[in-house]
């Protein structure tokens, strides 16, 4: 969900994804010393709480979340390969119909952190409980697949009928259509056990019983969590984990740029330390000058897609001869240099939906101009459609959490060369969801967002920004674009199970999406972490642009 | 009962410049910004830029940062250039200092247009009008005013103008302070003779306000206005620091130092230009304050 994934992107890394490689995705020295198991290891993180609920998390698979919960399937990814599915509780799923229906079996002898074994039905539980009102926030990619439109939860006494658990190592799911990328599916939260019949109380996330290496030792809000080993998780049963530190403790509420500073600094215990937010240009700016800390910068190689949503509902923009405008209109080069300083940090302009490292992705540009624009081309598609003397009053919507002023700053001094006149208007965050993902009939005509797909899928990229069904009602369709041909084609690719079919499917939605304009891609966005010299193993692969956390250790 | 003889207005003006150094220097300071803020488009055009245009070449590729040493300053950007933009810093400094002298001349009047009459009406009318003015001065004077007008810009839709509603938040604010100092003055006035000789005649309150009290209230009015100017700019420099005073990419002074914070450590010149300017004007506006207070007021020590 775009407008959603790009706070819940923001969270993640707040909470706790770290580190690639800088941007040639060299390794960084400390990374390349092989950590052991021990040690404490702590992330520093700019939230006031983590959200241990699966149900209610929109974490991705190797972050926070992944530290305490394992899920039916997990993520395997490492620089310069793309990421795949593996076997996390189950396997990675098997269909016989199609894609229709999607069958999984669960490993021998999983134990949760209380001593009790993991069955299917603790699996079924938790998805279950992720349909309950009371514990909504979290990814619902799984929700309508499941038919659970009228479900209201587990809690009053009803079962979900589409999901079925033959023995306790089985788990069948019945899908109301053919969908290729359901084990992806498999791996967002709400597929992490839940014991059954628990779970019922409003503040599980502080004391969610774990199925992963760690378990919630202490949790005290807005100050720090503190996760100590789980002595029933077995090693030999996770690929996806390496559970190298013995305790991990997270410290939130942390300045990032104080955590930049302590962490350039590099002294005690901050050695062992790395932030999980993104380092901003002014702190990638310091760091430069110091040789140490510039070592330990890791800069991911691409990462989500940064756009500006133009909202295709409300006039002049109704109209894709003026968006198209926008397209030569914006000045890439500038966006890049106000969101990172440079371009190498960064990252590449963008000119399709599809991210980088992405299954089937192809490379296009229909509106090929300089990095800076091409605004009299901008102003003579403005004039073909009427609007001679360009535009006026557009307003601009951000959210203030999202620290972007500077980015639309330099959208607005673009666009101003074409004559389109341009106001921001900073939003709280909960003002601007309600305006961008929940008003039916909103009066913005622009909005930054960045999207980071949820799954490496293009279906992730495209779906949740450009269909029909995502408009409004808590959706990321910010643009508003609704086009029943392109609705038919993702449903179309939505249910090819072969990646490599399905890929070419999502390629040609993305041109023609982009041929009636909605959105104007903007970047690839960077993101740069920053760890302590004795933080090991802190890589940014391909996808997602955030660091590994479930392979990081510490060195002696 | 005693009460200080006031002088005339400008000839106070007079002898604090002459004797009062700092006074002298406060109001040159106010002068020259004044100016300056006056004639910003020219200025710039002298300069060769202007507070919007970005400018890459003006960066260092490597970092973002201003190319050239204390923030790229050199003979073509005479402030350097903002980070991450290339935006001349002497063009937004300038037309900043547009921006503070509008808000914060303007919000002073309205706040000392509305202090006086309100004050004079709770000194001069007694009774009941006073008690609830004296009430409401209270209630304002403890009013969370900031926490009141972030919650307004906020609210406040995008087409209204935002420099209007400052003026008007930060003005309407500002009243309680005058109006006290107007009661008090007024209610010693009115026992004058010249005052009572007023009332006896049949004046109306207006006439009486007019003819006789204002003209003996000019002198603490202008210390007060003046006194308070840089207060009510430093309180938009304040607004626009929280991100609800005037919008981008109009130049603010607060904006460029809430901006420039961040940068402090790798770009000084960046928080240096804008900062010294907001110091100098609130600076200048104080001197020549203290200045005439000293001088209409005998009951004060004066500097020499």
């Amino acid at each position: 969900m775009p407008g959603k994934k790009l706070l819940a992107v923001v969270l993640i890394g707040a909470l706790g994804v770290s580190a690639c490689g800088a941007n040639d995705q060299k390794p960084s020295d400390a990374a390349a010393a092989k950590p052991d198991k021990g040690g404490t290891l702590r992330i520093l993180s700019e939230s006031r709480t983590i959200n241990f609920d699966p149900a209610k998390s929109q974490s991705l698979a190797i972050t926070t979340l992944g530290l305490v919960h394992r899920r039916l399937t997990g993520w395997q990814n490492a620089v310069g390969q793309p990421a795949k599915v593996v076997p996390d509780l189950g396997d990675t799923g098997k269909t016989t119909d199609g894609g229709k229906t999607w069958t999984f079996v669960l490993q021998e002898g999983l134990k949760f952190s209380d001593g009790t074994p993991i069955t299917s039905a603790d699996v079924k539980w938790g998805v279950e409980r992720s349909f309950a009102p009371a514990f909504g926030g979290g990814l619902g990619y799984h929700k309508d697949l499941l038919g659970g439109a009228d479900y209201k939860g587990p809690f009053e006494g009803k079962e979900l009928d589409s999901i079925e658990t033959p023995d306790a190592k089985t788990i069948t799911f019945k899908l109301t259509r053919p969908y290729g990328d359901w084990p992806w599916i498999a791996s967002t939260p709400a597929f992490a056990p839940v014991p059954k019949g628990k779970g019922a109380e409003a503040d599980y996330q502080e004391h969610a019983i774990a199925s992963g290496p760690y378990q919630i030792a202490t949790y005290s809000k807005g100050v720090e969590v503190k996760l100590s080993r789980n002595p029933n998780w077995d090693g030999s049963k996770d690929q996806v984990r390496a559970g190298l530190p013995d305790d991990v403790v997270i410290q939130l509420g942390q300045d990032a740029s104080v955590v930049s500073q302590r962490l350039a600094a590099d002294s005690g215990d901050d050695q062992s330390a790395f932030g999980a937010s993104f380092t901003s240009p002014a702190q990638l700016a310091q760091l430069q000058a110091n040789a140490s800390a510039k070592s330990r910068v890791v800069t991911s190689k691409s990462g989500a897609i940064a756009y500006l949503a133009l909202n295709t509902q409300k006039a002049p923009l109704n109209n894709p001869k003026v968006r198209q405008a926008f397209q030569y209109a914006v000045n890439k080069s500038a966006y890049q240099i106000a969101s990172a300083g440079t371009a190498a940090l960064a990252g590449d302009a963008a000119t399709t939906l599809i991210t980088q490292g992405i299954e089937g992705r192809e490379q296009f540009d229909l509106y090929p101009s300089k990095p800076e624009g091409d605004p009299e081309k901008a102003k003579a598609l403005l004039a073909e459609a009427g609007f001679a003397n360009g535009l006026d009053g557009l307003s601009l919507v951000l959210n203030k959490s999202n620290n972007q002023t500077e980015k639309a700053e330099a959208i607005q001094a673009a666009l101003a060369r074409a004559n389109i006149k341009v106001n921001i208007r900073s939003l709280e965050a909960d003002a601007f969801e309600t305006e961008t993902n929940l008003s039916d009939n909103p009066t913005y005509d622009l909005t930054l967002s960045s999207w980071q797909p949820d799954f490496p899928s293009a279906n992730a990229n495209i779906q949740p920004l450009f269909a029909t069904s995502e408009i409004g009602k808590g959706g990321y369709n910010i643009s508003r674009y609704s086009n029943p041909e392109v609705d038919r084609l993702i449903e179309e690719a939505q249910s090819t199970v072969d990646a490599t079919e399905a890929g070419k499917k999502w390629a040609a939605i993305d041109k023609r999406i982009l041929e009636d304009s909605p959105v104007v891609p903007l970047i690839y966005t960077r993101n740069s972490f920053i760890h302590g010299s004795k933080v090991g193993n802190f890589f940014i692969a391909d996808f997602p642009a955030y660091p590994n956390y479930l392979q990081v250790g510490i060195t002696k | 009962m005693s009460t200080p003889v006031a002088r005339s207005v400008p000839a106070a003006i007079r002898s604090v410049l002459a004797r009062d150094r700092w006074a002298l220097a406060g109001t040159v300071t106010v002068v020259v910004i004044g100016l300056v803020a006056i004639f910003a488009n020219v200025l710039t055009a002298i300069e060769g830029h202007d507070p919007y245009t970005y400018d890459a070449t003006a960066l260092d590729p490597n970092t973002g940062l201003p190319a050239g040493s204390f923030g790229g300053v050199s003979a073509e950007h005479w402030f350097g250039v903002e980070p991450l933009t290339g935006r001349d810093l002497f063009a937004i400094v300038v037309h900043g200092a547009r921006t503070s002298f509008l808000i914060g001349l303007l919000a002073t009047l309205v706040s000392i247009g509305l202090g006086v009459l309100v004050g004079a009406a709770a000194g001069y009318l007694g009774g009941w009008i006073d008690r609830v003015i004296t009430w409401s001065a209270d209630v304002f004077l403890g009013f969370p005013y900031l926490v009141f007008m972030i919650a307004l810009g906020a609210v406040v839709p995008a087409e209204f103008p935002r420099a209007l509603l400052l003026i008007v938040v930060i003005g309407f604010f500002g009243w309680p302070s005058t109006a006290r100092i107007v009661r008090a003055q007024v209610l010693t006035l009115k026992e004058r003779n010249f005052v009572k000789a007023a009332r006896v005649l049949g004046a109306s309150p207006w006439q009486v306000f007019r003819t006789e009290l204002l003209p003996n209230l000019w002198g603490p009015v202008l210390v007060m206005a003046t006194l308070s100017v840089p207060g009510k700019i430093g309180l938009e420099a304040a607004l626009s620091f929280l991100g609800v005073g005037v919008l981008p990419p109009t130049p603010s002074w607060g904006r460029s130092i809430s901006a420039a914070i961040d940068w402090v450590s790798v770009d000084p010149a960046y928080l240096f230009f804008p900062g010294l300017a907001l110091f100098a004007v609130t600076w200048g506006f104080n001197a020549l304050g203290d200045g005439l207070r000293d001088a209409l007021d005998p009951r004060s020590v004066t500097r020499r």
